[in-house]
């Protein structure tokens, strides 16, 4: 299910990014300002928002449960509180928060948050790959953000599938050409490395799903070879 | 036209590369610290002092080999020689004093005084001859002349070089001459107080028959052993105005000890920045190549720690002194340099080309990456900086001092977004091969001449049988990166595989690649 609203709660150079990044993706991009003074500022349209639990003004104009939230204030303490405060309100809405470090991110997903991202380990991250791991930081970059045609997608063993009880180690991957498939997700969404004892043994059940790499037409075609479909499911991101 | 034979062979000697070289070579290997191999000349020299300690103990009370004996007398003495023949001659540069004092007469138009040049050539020399060292050097030659039985003993003479070996030693010195005009004044007031109470005592005892103390050297002798507060009892006064002088010089003695025991940890407490500072600077020299970490801000400790996982020798260089702190305490390698400034690197004694990896500017503030990152720039034109920006509308500073890569967190946050929105499989698998904590992880494995020799292509390497994922191969011909490369895809020297898998598979794998299997 798709959202089609993004709700972006704080404004900060991180909102302007964000904004950048995802105002493709949505019917509407709404940008929340806890100080009033932003809402003057003539390059983004910013309304103002409180921390109490009165979210009527924006539930007047936004079909809440069915958006994205960005809990990006800067304050940690009133992030989390804004972040507690959707989700008693909201069931449904999912939340990606922003958390300076990882202790922060702990709190964030306990205060409900579907998905946080910790600033300060993400930049490390990266910063420690590209000097580490140049290649495969830069492959992985391309992957990710779009520069090469390369994708990682995951597919569903469907009913109609002929991989479905079959044993994974028995199949003959070099038959699909220009697939490789990394690991095997269970219906509970624990997941296997393809080469793992346990995911060796395991017997390809309806709903399982595979993780693979390859070009978009490779992909497509490997759907098509073992009669199963592309799968997103991001409701049960977990960190 | 003796005078000129002179000069001509002291210009041949300054000018010529052979003769410089192999000086600076000796030099080094005795004097220079921060030369490699003079560890091994030290550790060589303390081992001879120590048989040669050894033997001398051994002869007391036991009869020893022959060969034993002119081993110490004859062997360890030549070398000893030897030694203080070298350490003479690159003391001062004779040619050189000649040399200088020729040009400072030719360019006055005047006959060149080789008198002059002599005599300074004779006290520069004597000044070395007469250095506490070269005497300590000198004596420890002695006991060449063994026949003479009381130059034997100037074998112990030989323990004292140990200080020129232990780096330690000189430390100690170089700490207790920070205090020497308190140790000068101490001095004085234990000679004073020795005095006094040596005289007052022999006054008072040495006519009391039932008195030990009968000589005035009985009575210093008493004085010292009381005042130092070791007080053997074996002399002690016996009359009542002697118990008072003893009264005086126990008081004094306490006095003493404690101004000395004060003064000596003074001393270390405020010398010990500056001698593990030192001992940093000179482990940072030996180091071949690491990383140079400038500001130990949030982002920059998590960077170090991460590195530090791979065994990367990183340096971290930061103005403010708690953050140094902070920085030594997690186990780092930190000084209070500010690493915008060109004489942090001039203390560092590096080869900034040679020696460091890269320079990260990691400073939560964009005028501060500026400044460090133009120091850096203006030392080497070649060398890799990395960068954080912390506002955009601050880039285009950032590009123009040459920075090679700016990393700009808010933008890294809008891509991780979308990614998220948009291919969360992909940004949770990738997260996944990134993380620490995964025990499936993405590695890069070099091609090199070993591994060509035993596997011609990609089909040969059998990466299934080691349970890991070929995800391509980056070649380096072309610096592409091919995807599930063909089994028919060659490799070559400086290639990288790009591989998945678990860490131990992976281990595996990598050896089984270096493991000879092609018959030649």
């Amino acid at each position: 299910m798709s959202k089609s609203s993004a709700l972006i709660f704080g404004f900060n150079n991180y909102a302007i990014e964000i904004l950048k990044n995802v105002e493709k993706e949505y019917d509407n991009v709404k940008i929340y300002s806890l100080d009033e003074e932003n809402i003057s500022n003539e390059e983004y349209e910013i309304s103002h928002f409180d921390l109490s639990d009165d979210w009527q003004e924006i539930e007047e104009e936004i079909d809440i449960d069915n958006s994205i939230a960005f809990c990006i204030l800067e304050d940690t303490a009133e992030n989390i509180f804004l972040t507690i405060s959707l989700r008693a309100s909201y069931e449904k809405l999912s939340i990606i928060a922003i958390a300076s470090h990882k202790e922060n991110a702990n709190k964030l997903l306990m205060a409900g948050a579907n998905k946080v991202i910790p600033l300060v380990e993400t930049t490390a991250d990266i910063i420690t790959n590209m000097l580490e791991n140049p290649i495969s930081n830069s492959v992985l970059h391309a992957i990710l953000y779009e520069t090469s045609a390369l994708k990682i997608a995951q597919i569903k063993i469907g009913k109609d599938s002929h991989f479905k009880d079959e044993e994974l180690s028995s199949i003959d991957w070099g038959h699909y050409n220009g697939i490789i498939v990394l690991s095997v997700m269970h219906k509970d969404m624990s997941s296997e490395f393809i080469y793992s004892s346990k995911a060796k043994r395991h017997v390809m059940e309806e709903g399982d799903v595979l993780v693979v790499v390859g070009y978009e037409a490779d992909i497509k075609e490997f759907e098509k070879k073992i009669g199963s479909n592309r799968y997103v499911n991001w409701s049960n991101w977990s960190w | 036209m003796f005078k000129r034979l002179i000069v001509d062979a002291a210009y041949f000697l300054q000018t010529s590369k052979r003769y410089q070289s192999r000086k600076q070579f000796f030099r080094n290997l005795l004097e220079n610290n921060k030369y490699k191999y003079k560890k091994y000349v030290d550790i060589f020299m303390i081992v001879l002092i120590f048989m040669s300690v050894a033997v001398l103990i051994r002869e007391v009370k036991h009869p020893i080999h022959d060969y034993m004996f002119y081993f110490n007398s004859y062997v360890i003495s030549f070398i000893f020689f030897i030694e203080y023949l070298l350490r003479f001659w690159i003391h001062s540069s004779v040619s050189k004093i000649i040399v200088d004092r020729a040009e400072h007469d030719s360019f006055l138009s005047r006959n060149i005084n080789l008198l002059k040049a002599f005599k300074k050539i004779i006290s520069v020399k004597l000044s070395y001859i007469f250095s506490i060292t070269a005497i300590i050097d000198f004596l420890a030659i002695m006991p060449f002349f063994h026949e003479l039985r009381l130059l034997r003993l100037f074998i112990l003479f030989r323990v004292f070089k140990l200080f020129r070996y232990a780096n330690s030693f000189q430390t100690l010195a170089s700490v207790l001459a920070t205090k020497k005009f308190e140790f000068f004044t101490l001095a004085i007031f234990a000679s004073i107080v020795i005095f006094v109470s040596s005289v007052l005592i022999y006054v008072m005892e040495a006519n009391n028959p039932s008195s030990p103390i009968d000589t005035l050297f009985e009575a210093v002798y008493w004085s010292i052993v009381t005042i130092s507060t070791v007080g053997y009892g074996d002399v002690t006064p016996v009359t009542f105005e002697g118990r008072v002088v003893a009264i005086i010089v126990i008081i004094a003695g306490i006095a003493v000890l404690a101004f000395t025991t004060s003064l000596v940890v003074s001393a270390f407490t405020e010398k010990l920045d500056e001698i593990r500072e030192v001992k940093t600077v000179e482990d940072i020299s030996k180091l071949k190549s690491f990383y140079l970490v400038c500001g130990y801000e949030s982002v920059a400790q998590d960077v170090v720690r991460k590195l530090s996982k791979h065994h990367k020798d990183i340096i971290i260089l930061d103005e403010d002194s708690a953050r140094v702190e902070r920085a030594k305490s997690d186990g780092f390698t930190a000084l209070n340099y500010p690493p915008g400034k060109l004489e942090s690197y001039k203390k560092l004694h590096i080869n900034i080309e040679k020696q460091v990896k890269a320079v990260l500017c990691l400073y939560e503030s964009d005028v501060e990456n500026v400044y460090t990152a133009l120091t850096v720039r203006s030392l080497s034109k070649e060398i890799f900086i990395l960068s954080l920006l912390m506002e955009n509308s601050n880039r285009k500073k950032l590009e123009f001092t040459g920075i090679n890569k700016i990393v700009y967190p808010q933008e890294l946050i809008g891509l991780v977004t979308r990614e998220l929105i948009g291919q969360p499989v992909a940004f949770e698998i990738i997260h996944e091969l990134r993380s620490e904590t995964s025990n499936v992880k993405i590695t890069e494995l070099a091609i090199t001449q070993r591994i060509i020799d035993n596997f011609l292509n990609t089909g040969e390497l059998g990466n299934e049988a080691y349970r890991v994922v070929l995800l391509g191969i980056h070649k380096k011909a072309t610096q592409r990166f091919y995807f599930n490369p063909l089994k028919d895809t060659l490799l070559e020297n400086g290639d990288f595989l790009l591989v998945i898998g678990y860490n131990v598979f992976i281990k595996e794998f990598e050896q089984h690649l270096h493991t000879k299997v092609r018959d030649e």
